[in-house]
């Protein structure tokens, strides 16, 4: 479970990225966290893998706080949640397997299990037959496949998704989006988009983020501009 | 160990600039080493033989040169003066020149001078000594081994040196980690621990250590051995140099004995694995908070 209570970001510079917001996240929910560029959508991934923390309030996962954590704590809750980031974040001098590896190599588990978890999330993502290749060699689609392969390996529980389907091309972000799809109900998953086609066809949770604020939060929501 | 040859093969310019400075550090390490261990031996050479050698002139006598002598005891600083008659002077020349004849056909006692051999209780008297002797009248020359006072000063420029090239490779290792600070960004985020992310620089730093040291002490030694028959014409005369005080461990800088040969050698890898491994070690500091 993730919670927000009361949580405001104000940013060094003065700009409030969110205002005392709270909302729960139960276990292996699939909720869409929408709004225009600006509304605190980031900021939201951002505070719960502790890339910051808040001004006030607090975040708590699986009932703890995580704003009062050390580093050694920050590092085995970061072990437990894929991130799928919206600049990709991939190593260009690795290969797709390799990029996919790196985040099983923090979590202590034998290359034997490495080389078989890669594999079989290659698979679910359908880049198979591109293991080898560089991230040079691949499309903006095959990019972000890598990305989510790299978020899902491993018992990472929980899934946050920055803007998976920014740029991409319709048939491409659908295929995208049948990959979170098929995690539904397995892991808890937190997409932020502002893509509406796709959080109104999935008919999720939807929490409307603007200025900062939550503006709506439905249950089988969708998305109004 | 694969992980490092992989990083190593994809990335070889980094690479070899890498090792290139960790070479150059280690060589001119290495080499101001070397000096320093080899003055250290000359001068130990020369301090056991005498440190200021007063020259008369011939039409001195024996009378003057016996006051000059107890004027230079009785100021307390001399550890040993030595009286160096014409007749002895004229068999140490007889036997420096026992194979060239012509030379010792022009030769009598009465054109060679008498000398006084005196070694002193501190270096810094030398030069008062050979101050004082050079005013006396019927002196004709003082000879005295400035280079004694001079060995601090050899010392400093070493440790200087070291210092500059360490600093040298700080810069650079870290400019190259700073290349990798979307790595070191991207592990911290996916929850590596400090010693995950530093591990593989750290053990990067100690192989180039050891290959830069390696390297540095190969070629270092060929190009000593091959200079050697010149440095055995310019050093005639010179007996083996012991390394320090340690001429029981049979560590001779000069000629260079093999177990001083292992000695340099396990001191370049191990200054270069330390140096390789301190700097990445500080490098990584900076993008791991």
């Amino acid at each position: 479970m993730i919670k927000f209570d009361n949580v405001t970001k104000k940013f060094p510079l003065g700009n409030l990225a969110l205002d005392n917001i709270s909302f729960e996240i139960d276990d292996n929910e699939f909720l869409f966290l929408v709004g225009p560029s600006g509304a605190g959508k980031t900021t939201v991934i951002k505070l719960i893998i502790r890339e910051m923390l808040p001004s006030a309030g607090s975040i708590f996962v699986d009932s703890e706080d995580i704003t009062d954590k050390n580093f050694r704590q920050i590092e085995i809750l970061r072990r437990s949640m894929g991130v799928v980031f919206q600049d990709f974040k991939i190593l260009p001098e690795k290969n797709v397997f390799e990029n996919i590896a790196l985040a099983l190599t923090v979590t202590k588990i034998s290359n034997r299990q490495i080389k078989q978890e890669v594999e079989q999330v290659l698979s679910l993502v359908g880049l198979a037959d591109k293991k080898l290749m560089f991230p040079l060699q691949l499309s903006a689609g095959e990019l972000q496949r890598v990305v989510i392969a790299r978020a899902i390996s491993g018992k990472r529980n929980i899934i946050l998704a920055d803007e998976p389907t920014g740029n991409l091309d319709p048939k491409t972000t659908w295929e995208i989006m049948k990959i979170f799809k098929k995690l539904e109900g397995k892991k808890t998953i937190l997409i932020a988009t502002h893509n509406v086609d796709v959080v109104n066809s999935f008919k999720k949770r939807v929490i409307s983020l603007k200025n900062g604020r939550i503006a709506k939060d439905q249950r089988k929501g969708g998305y109004e501009i | 160990m694969s992980e490092l040859f992989k990083s190593i093969r994809r990335t070889p310019y980094q690479s070899l600039a890498s090792l290139l400075i960790l070479f150059f550090t280690l060589f001119l390490s290495l080499f101001f080493f070397n000096l320093t261990a080899f003055f250290y031996g000359i001068l130990s050479y020369i301090e056991a033989k005498p440190q200021v050698t007063v020259y008369f002139q011939t039409q001195t006598s024996e009378k003057d040169i016996f006051k000059i002598r107890d004027t230079v005891v009785k100021s307390g600083k001399t550890a040993s003066v030595k009286y160096i008659s014409k007749e002895e002077a004229l068999k140490i020349y007889q036997e420096l020149n026992k194979n060239n004849p012509l030379l010792l056909e022009m030769v009598s006692a009465d054109i060679l001078p008498a000398s006084l051999e005196i070694s002193t209780k501190k270096p810094e008297h030398l030069s008062e000594i050979a101050e004082y002797l050079k005013k006396t009248a019927g002196v004709d020359e003082v000879e005295f081994q400035k280079t004694i006072v001079e060995r601090k000063t050899s010392m400093f420029i070493f440790v200087f040196l070291v210092l500059i090239s360490f600093m040298v490779l700080m810069t650079t290792t870290a400019f190259k980690i700073a290349l990798k600070k979307d790595e070191i960004e991207l592990l911290r985020l996916l929850g590596a621990s400090i010693l995950d992310i530093r591990k593989p620089f750290l053990s990067e730093g100690v192989f180039f250590g050891f290959c830069g040291g390696t390297f540095a002490w190969s070629i270092f030694f060929i190009i000593f051995f091959y200079l050697q028959p010149f440095l055995n014409s310019y050093l005639y005369g010179i007996p083996r140099l012991p390394f320090y005080q340690f001429s029981h461990y049979n560590l001779y800088v000069w000629p260079p004995s093999l177990y001083y040969l292992a000695l340099v050698y396990f001191l370049t890898i191990f200054f270069g694995m330390l140096i390789g491994f301190l700097g990445n070690y500080l490098s990584t500091s900076k993008y791991i908070k």
